[in-house]
């Protein structure tokens, strides 16, 4: 079969996003990312959501980045949209009032991180105006997500690969092994990397770092590579690494309190006001 | 765009207009989907939408365009004048199918169902109304609002589709990792009705479709219910009656033995028994010789090898009866005549050779013999 199963951002695409165009810096968007696909994470656990239906929101999620500005468009709404339709996709539909009462939780705790005092959380009232523009946002969202990704919402995980490879490597009786693989491959949906780079080079960066990590011996002199089985390229597979194990290093309060007050687009267009030095285009 | 008529058709969630292009001035249709507050974009609507814009196929329903507003999204489709019920009903004898048609749809609805699953593509929702048949006799695999794209992994799938009627009976004892195989066996039904002009199997609810499929094809032996649950551990199985199996010759008393042949493989109760889409589209049945002579659509075959006879010959009896400068015409007469005896002769021989294929391949199956090359020798080119 010719064409590609899944679509990957362009190298154009990946050199200058949308929302880097609108003079966001890219380690901020790379966390705001990040941050919103956590977001779905504990909306789904919060849902009993299965997980299909949530990675695959969570790779949606980072495609539409690749065409849209954060300026546009807020984590939250994008990211509950993404939920909503990855749902209808993967054939576990979502009741609407359900995903919007999750939603209104996590975005409420989100923003109160950044006060003192205890969390308290009121629910909103049934027929209140919050439900209804939570409604209405998640609609558009949901439509623009479709629209800006052309229809394009076929997404492959790489579960069902990583099982493979196990099998193929002789792991699957290192417990250890399989689990931390298996771990790498969600924490890697944080990462833009489903969108960069193929299923199987990816699969692949988890299973190195799993091995490394639990020292467990792999053939990897030339010309005895086992990656190579798997048609990943090193410099490919030692940067999805790098993507995945960014997100474990040591953060400062004030970078995580920035991504936490910045999760609609309004918070993002007064953030870029503010910081508006580099603004080339608006 | 230009609106021709309103309710083209109404489905489920959409009306569908007929129009045309302003630009290209074809006839497309149109059909025309509210978004709903409720639930957002259908996913109905998303899935055709998805997968319909990669399947290109003479013998799939092309979608050409798709406009999105605020309130609606209209698909715009290639045009086909009716579907497959409707035109059973206004060309069938008693909504039969004459052989030939039925060979010949069966084809393009195999091609088409074999073009999905290449593309990781099941239809999930086969049924008569579903297959639209334009002017020229062209069969097309249409409504992919079920449809949904398969990976490598398996995964589970929505229990909830198929029209009942044509719904696998892995699928109605709950198999929610079925595969190709569920449209094989909707194509085996529809195959069934194109040649009775009736449904096959007619259930009310699901209990009541399973024992009206193991009435005709048999309730399998325990063996066999326990292998299709090992596969899909998700099915439930029950007691169920004991009914032998019913050949479908005396089902379908109407139907040829390749025909026939075909559908058995088609209709196997064990999905992983069914053929796929490729190997039915090289079946006997279609790759073997049929008198080519009753071919209707001209154009689409080859002319019949022999001439015909001159149809003026009658006539020109007629008056050498009356005319009196005979002795010339008899003698052309009398060549014409010899002329069309030859040819009676061969087509004669020509027929008398395919009933012995057919007899050798008959035999051949029968003994589950591979048939002689000889017999593949006509293909079934579209």
């Amino acid at each position: 079969m010719s064409r590609a199963l899944y679509p990957l951002a362009s190298l154009e695409q990946v050199e200058k996003s949308p929302s880097r165009e609108d003079g966001l810096p890219p380690d901020l968007e790379e966390d705001l990312r990040a941050y919103g696909c956590k977001l779905i994470h504990h909306a789904g656990i919060l849902l009993k959501q299965k997980q299909v239906a949530v990675a695959t929101a969570q790779i949606l999620f980072h495609r539409f980045w690749f065409v849209t500005s954060l300026k546009q468009f807020g984590i939250g709404d994008i990211g509950m949209g993404a939920l909503y339709l990855a749902s209808k996709l993967e054939e576990c539909p979502l009741r609407m009032r359900d995903l919007i009462n999750v939603y209104d939780l996590l975005l409420r705790r989100a923003s109160h991180s950044n006060s003192t005092g205890d969390f308290k959380y009121t629910p909103m009232s049934y027929f209140g105006n919050t439900f209804y523009d939570l409604k209405d946002a998640l609609v558009v969202a949901e439509m623009q997500i479709l629209k800006r990704l052309g229809f394009d919402v076929h997404v492959v995980l790489p579960y069902g690969t990583l099982i493979n490879y196990m099998r193929l490597l002789d792991l699957t009786g290192r417990e250890d092994a399989v689990s931390r693989a298996w771990g790498y491959l969600n924490d890697a949906l944080q990462t833009p990397v489903y969108v960069l780079y193929p299923v199987p080079t990816i699969v692949s960066a988890a299973i190195l770092l799993a091995t490394r990590h639990l020292q467990i011996p792999l053939p990897s002199t030339p010309p005895n590579c086992w990656w190579e089985l798997f048609d990943a390229e090193w410099e490919d597979v030692w940067a999805v690494c790098g993507y995945i194990m960014r997100l474990y290093r040591e953060r400062s309060k004030e970078d995580q309190a920035r991504v936490a007050g910045m999760l609609t687009k309004k918070d993002v267009r007064r953030w870029l006001e503010e910081h508006g030095h580099k603004e080339g285009k608006h | 765009m230009q609106t021709l008529t309103k309710g083209a058709g109404e489905g489920t969630y959409a009306t569908v207009y007929k129009g045309r292009s302003r630009t290209t001035n074809e006839i497309v249709a149109l059909k025309e989907i509210h978004l709903d507050a409720e639930e957002g974009t259908p996913s109905t609507a998303i899935r055709e939408i998805s997968l319909m814009k990669e399947l290109k196929h003479v013998n799939i329903v092309r979608l050409y365009d798709v406009i999105h507003t605020e309130t609606k999204l209209v698909l715009i489709f290639e045009y086909c004048e009716q579907d497959l019920k409707r035109y059973m009903d206004a060309h069938g004898d008693r909504c039969a199918l004459d052989p030939m048609t039925v060979r010949s749809f069966m084809y393009q609805l195999l091609k088409g169902i074999a073009f999905c699953h290449d593309n990781r593509v099941l239809h999930r929702d086969l049924k008569p109304q579903n297959l639209l048949i334009n002017k020229k006799g062209e069969l097309k695999v249409g409504d992919f609002g079920l449809a949904r794209a398969f990976g490598v992994p398996v995964n589970t799938f929505s229990n909830e589709v198929v029209t009942l009627w044509y719904r696998a009976p892995d699928v109605l004892l709950g198999s929610r990792t079925y595969s190709t195989s569920i449209d094989i066996w909707s194509c085996g039904c529809i195959f069934a009705e194109m040649i009775s002009g009736v449904p096959l199997f007619r259930g009310r609810d699901n209990q009541d479709q399973l024992l009206h499929i193991m009435r005709i094809v048999g309730t399998p032996e325990d063996r066999v219910l326990r292998k299709i649950a090992t596969e899909s551990p998700e099915i439930q199985l029950k007691q169920y009656p004991r009914y032998p199996k019913i050949p479908f010759s005396q089902v379908l008393p109407k139907a040829s033995p390749q025909a026939l042949d075909l559908l058995e493989k088609l209709l196997q109760f064990d999905p992983s028994k069914r053929l796929t889409a490729a190997e039915a589209l090289s079946h006997p049945y279609f790759t073997g010789t049929v008198n080519m002579a009753y071919m209707p659509s001209a154009g689409a075959m080859p002319p019949p090898p022999y001439n015909y006879p001159n149809p003026h010959a009658h006539q020109q009896q007629q008056f050498s009866q009356q005319q009196q400068q005979q002795q010339q015409q008899q003698q052309q007469q009398q060549v014409q005549q010899a002329a069309y005896a030859q040819q009676q002769a061969n087509l004669y021989a020509m027929q008398q050779v395919q009933a012995q294929a057919q007899a050798q391949a008959q035999a051949a199956q029968a003994q589950g013999q591979v048939p002689p090359p000889y017999y593949q020798q006509q293909n079934f080119h579209r």
